[in-house]
């Protein structure tokens, strides 16, 4: 039995886990609050999925590169005010063009990280405090005090992420989401199959042999913040579409759950894994619990940061010393072998 | 390294002094005394935590936390009023909290030897959001008047009891990190943790004493803003570490650990303060004036090495 | 006449004012297993380091297919076929086998997962490996990890295989199973070129066989031609100036410390001896040989998992570095960057990093006046050239910064001193200077156990010397029946343990 959990691959075990957490969370709330499995969660979460999943996504590539993007909160503020004001302006514009608008304006703003990270070598913890706020006081430059409201906003803008494409029983499978998704297997796809791609993980997992293994590490850095601009970028058209109303708070603390959401799904702080599955997983998760724990009667509804934090502990820790146990159970396995076969010999 | 230093220490004192010349020409009201106390009391919370970041960040660690320490114990105090739990008693429970609340950080840092980045930032949406549950959507105000005065009134003259306790607590830090043998090995640890190690310096001991430090410190602040406000709520000091540790970085301290002193991070705190005073009697937004301080935080990371790339290229150049 | 597909040309390189490689000359020719021997230090890394493109010559040329090249970088090495593999593999911890293969081809957008498992399959066999290619890479033993390299150089189409010691850390089995793939690359036509401290696998796999010393090309020979005294005759062979000769031994009759097979589970075991007062020990023995392990057991930063260790007669158990130090024992790391100092701090604080406890008055504050007298003191016995104690130790040539190592251990009056490679690095007349403290220090009734890989220095401190050899204690010699054969051949293996 035990043998079987090692040939596993830690990303599988990871997904696994998370599925199992997952199904174990949902049957608790099921058995505590009254008709708690009903399509409004589904609906709900969905919809908040569809925007954090994005986020999430361009964060877990930054996270294998082994660095931290906080400044995508205010990406995705900058670009729904942004994208909602020139659509107010311009209601005719095509809807292909304001996406094509959100994701290039959020990676400029990866640009900017990128470059500062990569070339100008300064760590990304600092880069994107300093750019979280620098972006954020753009934003506010830029909305001079004003905001947008949905009676501005096109009619199609609005109701887009709601259209149902399709429902199972009371389930609505929304446009919104859908949309999330599909980009989010995208990315999921391009990070498995497409050979450059591989990279991001390889620069992440062990820098020194990515070098001698003739990789540009600045490059996939840059790139990697770029796209996670880029998906920061599409997130803001999605908030904007979702809310209709933006502020100059829009998108503050996105950078933390979209942090968070990663590494409870299993993407390694440490760099070189994780996967952008387990991000969704990990954003389904956190929005599971927080909107299970507005329902839950047993306690206060501003217990949700709470818990976040402490399961985002939970979960590098338990990670950590889960993965070293597999080191070493694998060390002591191939010792045995060694000994073994040392033994035949003789 | 004292010469680069020593040649920083300039920059931020010729920094500091166009400031401080600029407000005094394009402000008249600058210079005045209650400005000038002004100025140091509406940041005086945070100033006081960039005594102990400085530790931490000399100590190769971060802690994104303190701003949600602050905020719970502002918040705890507020709830533990409200209880009826005596005043005094219970800025005991606060200090404890954010003891309990350090050690935490300290424990999975140290001992578990997670990323003090992600424990920290676990921290900070967790200690926020226990802060949110106790006061949940409330304000809690009508502390006692006690209480209010420690953060409101002059103690010595103009000077109010956080006031004081910040200039305390700078000589003690000062005290602590250039002369004493526990500052030493902040240094040391951070320098090389390691070479510490094989020094035979209990490493694990000496982080724990600064993220508990870090905490208890916080929870201190968080009390302060909340005697000067005379009010909490949940977003009490919310988003303060980044001018924290801002202010530590833009002294010269370095995030790899090593490097830093309090006379610098001293002069950092003055040029913050003198340009954020200026900036508010300039009318200029606080979402702007927070943007123009992650532009310094950028800046203090990339004006030493671009220095440093100056001297490569002429270097290189000069073998040629 | 075949052409040989990489030659080195009177190849120099120069470190400042220290040459690593002078007029070096090889030819390496396909199909052929060419082994390197030398001893520590020799210049094989070097050597290596030229061939890859991570080093430029500083005069003389490297010839791939009898054409002059430059090789800027690892990349262009590897576009000319030249790839290395390396004791510790370079792998991907947390992608697969395959894609560690893979990571670097460049052919194609899309991965073909399907063609890449088979591909990487079909390399594994080819190499003659048994291994599952959807494994991660993390969990693989490091001859797996090894095999992995090897496939990625192959796929590469690698025309030259540099092996540094890739046998050092495997266990018997395992090393003979890498050695089967080297040979079998050989007969594939590869050039490879072993670098190896074992003898009797050198003489089990190479066709010819090269001597290096000092930087300098000593022979090469068919390895029918030789014989291992003949090698080892050339290893050691240099000229042993008088500086290094062995002072009267200071020995006293009280045991300070006794070990008795002492062990540290998979690492190293069976080690026992006495060290006297005023006694110089040294533990001689190859790379791999596991010595600074024993010395980092009885510092207690991997403490020992069997044996029994005795100081001053009462049984000790040092768990940390702080019991060791409270005990009386100080270790003088060999890796002087990562253990030894804090480089970016000044001289005066790396001197009282474990002694700081004592200059100590009122509350924990330091007393900079007496620390600086200490400091003062040790910069003129220990003739530490540096302008003030103030600066960075960084900053200081490595001679000087040994000596401040040395001041920062010698001003807590250890009773035992542990040193590892007290002279790596620094120069001759720094050399003498250190050789000198240690003698001084074991003249004044300290006990020290010294771990050189420089045999000259071993024959001229050590008063007894320990060989070492894969973990495991060979013989104590005594300086008068010792010499450089003997005890190369003791840590070869050559000769059969005492």
């Amino acid at each position: 039995m035990k043998k079987g959990i090692l040939t596993f691959s830690p990303q599988v075990l990871r997904i696994l886990a998370l599925v199992v957490v997952t199904a174990l969370i949902v049957l608790f709330f099921a058995s505590q609050i009254e008709n708690y499995l009903n399509g409004r969660l589904f609906n709900r979460i969905s919809s908040s999925v569809a925007v954090m999943a994005l986020i999430a996504t361009g964060q877990t590539l930054i996270i294998l590169t082994r660095n931290i993007d906080l400044s995508v909160g205010s990406i995705v503020g900058f670009t729904a005010f942004a994208t909602g004001s020139v659509i107010a302006n311009n209601p005719d514009l095509s809807p292909v063009l304001l996406v094509g608008y959100a994701a290039i304006l959020g990676g400029t703003f990866g640009v900017v990280n990128g470059l500062l990270v990569a070339y100008a070598r300064i760590p990304s913890i600092i880069v994107t405090l300093a750019t979280m706020a620098l972006f954020r006081s753009a934003l506010v430059e830029y909305s001079n005090a004003k905001s947008v409201t949905s009676q501005n906003l096109p009619a199609w803008l609005v109701d887009f992420p709601n259209q149902v494409v399709f429902s199972l029983g009371e389930f609505q499978f929304r446009a919104g989401f859908m949309a999330a998704i599909l980009v989010v297997l995208t990315a999921h796809i391009a990070l498995t199959r497409l050979r450059p791609a591989r990279q991001f993980y390889a620069v992440g997992s062990n820098p020194e042999a990515a070098t001698m293994a003739g990789i540009d590490s600045r490059r996939v850095i840059l790139i990697a913040f770029i796209l996670s601009g880029v998906m920061a970028g599409l997130a803001g058209f999605m908030f904007v579409a979702r809310f209709g109303n933006i502020t100059v708070v829009a998108g503050l603390g996105f950078e933390l759950k979209s942090i968070a959401a990663a590494v409870v799904g299993g993407v390694s702080i440490n760099g070189g894994s994780g996967t952008v599955i387990g991000a969704l997983l990990g954003t389904v998760l956190v929005d599971l619990i927080d909107n299970s724990l507005v329902r839950w009667p047993v306690v206060s509804e501003f217990w949700r940061e709470a818990v976040l934090g402490a399961m985002i502990l939970i979960a590098v820790a338990a990670d950590t010393i889960f993965i070293r146990r597999l080191a070493k159970m694998r060390a002591a396995r191939a010792h045995e072998a060694a000994i073994a076969a040392e033994g035949a010999k003789t | 390294m004292k010469k680069r230093l020593l040649s920083w220490e300039g920059l931020l004192l010729a920094a500091f002094a166009t400031i401080f010349a600029f407000n005094a020409i394009s402000l008249p009201q600058f210079l005045t005394i209650p400005n000038q106390i002004n100025m140091f009391q509406l940041s005086i919370e945070k100033v006081i935590v960039v005594l102990v970041m400085a530790f931490v960040i000399i100590n190769a660690e971060i802690d994104l936390s303190v701003g949600s320490m602050m905020g719970l114990s502002a918040c705890a105090f507020g709830w533990l009023f409200q209880q009826g739990v005596d005043p005094v008693v219970a800025i005991g429970l606060c200090l404890l909290i954010g003891v309990l609340g350090g050690a935490v950080n300290g424990l999975f840092v140290a001992w578990v030897g997670l990323p003090s980045l992600v424990v920290t930032l676990a921290a900070l949406i967790g200690f926020r959001g226990l802060a949110r549950v106790l006061v949940e959507d409330r304000g809690i105000t009508d502390f006692p008047d006690w209480f209010d005065a420690l953060g409101q009134q002059g103690l010595i003259g103009p000077m109010t009891f956080a006031m004081i306790s910040f200039f305390t607590l700078l000589v003690v830090a000062w005290i602590i990190l250039e002369k004493s043998a526990f500052g030493r090995h902040t240094y040391v640890i951070g320098s090389n943790r390691d070479v510490a190690e094989f020094a035979g310096i209990n490493t694990k001991r000496h982080k724990l004493i600064i993220f508990v430090a870090t905490g208890l410190v916080s929870a201190f602040a968080g009390l302060l803003y909340a005697a000067r406000v005379g009010a909490v709520r949940g977003d009490v000091a919310n988003g303060f570490e980044l001018d924290i540790i801002t202010i530590v970085l833009l002294g010269g301290a370095s995030i790899f650990g090593g490097s830093g002193t309090l006379v610098s991070t001293g002069l950092a705190i003055l040029i913050v303060l003198n340009l954020r005073n200026g900036m508010a009697l300039h009318n200029v937004t606080g979402h702007i004036q927070t943007g123009v301080i992650g532009f310094l935080l950028i800046a203090s990371v990339l004006v030493p090495r671009l220095d440093l790339l100056r001297r490569i290229t002429k270097k290189s150049k000069g073998q040629e | 006449m075949t052409k040989p597909t990489l030659a080195l040309r009177s190849v120099s390189k120069m470190f400042g004012m220290t040459a690593a490689l002078t007029g070096m000359s090889l030819e390496l020719f396909p199909g052929e297993v060419h082994a390197i021997v030398g001893e520590n230090g020799a210049g094989k890394s070097t050597m290596i380091k030229i061939m890859t493109g991570i080093y430029q010559p500083t005069s003389g040329h490297v010839e791939i297919d009898g054409a002059e090249v430059s090789l800027h970088g690892s990349k262009a090495a590897r576009l000319h076929g030249v790839a290395a593999i390396y004791q510790e593999p370079m792998v991907f911890p947390d992608l697969d086998v395959a894609e560690n293969i893979f990571i670097s081809a460049s052919r194609g957008l899309w991965l073909d997962r399907k063609a890449t498992r088979r591909q990487a399959a079909e390399l594994m066999a080819h190499i003659g490996m048994k291994l599952d290619v959807d494994r991660v890479a993390s969990g693989l033993t490091l001859a797996e990890q090894q095999a992995v390299e090897i496939a990625r150089a192959l796929s590469q189409n690698v025309r030259v295989l540099i092996m540094d010691e890739p046998t050092a850390s495997l266990s018997a089995h395992e090393a003979a199973e890498l050695r089967r793939v080297a040979r079998r690359l050989a007969d594939q036509g590869v050039a490879v070129l072993y670098i190896s401290h074992r003898l009797e696998e050198v003489f089990e796999l190479a066709d010819r066989v090269s001597v290096i010393r000092d930087g300098e090309h000593i022979s090469t020979n068919l390895i029918a031609d030789t014989t291992p005294q003949q090698m080892i005759a050339e290893m050691v062979g240099r000229e042993v100036g008088n500086y290094f000769t062995k002072m009267a031994s200071t020995t006293t009759d009280e045991v300070l410390l006794s070990v008795r097979d002492l062990a540290v589970k998979g690492v190293f075991e069976g080690i026992s001896f006495d060290l006297r007062r005023g006694e110089i020990l040294a533990m001689a023995g190859l790379i791999g040989a596991r010595r600074t392990d024993v010395g980092l057991a009885l510092f207690g930063i991997t403490p020992a998992t069997e044996g029994e260790v005795r100081f001053k007669g009462r049984p000790l158990k040092p768990r940390s570095a702080q019991d060791a130090i409270r005990a009386g024992i100080a270790y003088v790391s060999e890796d002087r960057r990562k253990l030894g100092l804090a480089m970016e701090l000044p001289v005066l604080w790396n001197m009282t990093l474990a002694t700081l406890a004592t200059f100590l008055r009122g509350p924990g504050l330091v007393d900079t006046g007496a620390e600086r007298r200490m400091a003062e003191d040790f910069r003129k016995r220990l003739n530490i050239r540096t302008p003030d104690v103030d600066i960075a130790v960084g900053k200081l040539s490595g001679g000087n910064q040994q000596k401040v190592m040395l001041a920062k251990w010698l001003n807590m009056n250890p009773e035992l001193l542990i040193i590892d490679e007290p002279t790596r690095g620094i120069d001759i007349g720094a050399k003498a200077e250190v050789h000198d403290l240690i003698r001084g220090f074991a003249a004044r009734g300290g006990a020290v156990l010294i771990i050189s890989s420089d045999l000259p220095e071993v024959l001229a401190l050590g008063d007894r010397i320990l060989v070492m050899r894969e973990g495991r204690q060979m013989a104590i010699v005594n300086h008068d029946a010792a010499d450089q054969q003997r005890i190369m051949a003791l840590a070869m293996g050559q000769e059969k343990a005492a």
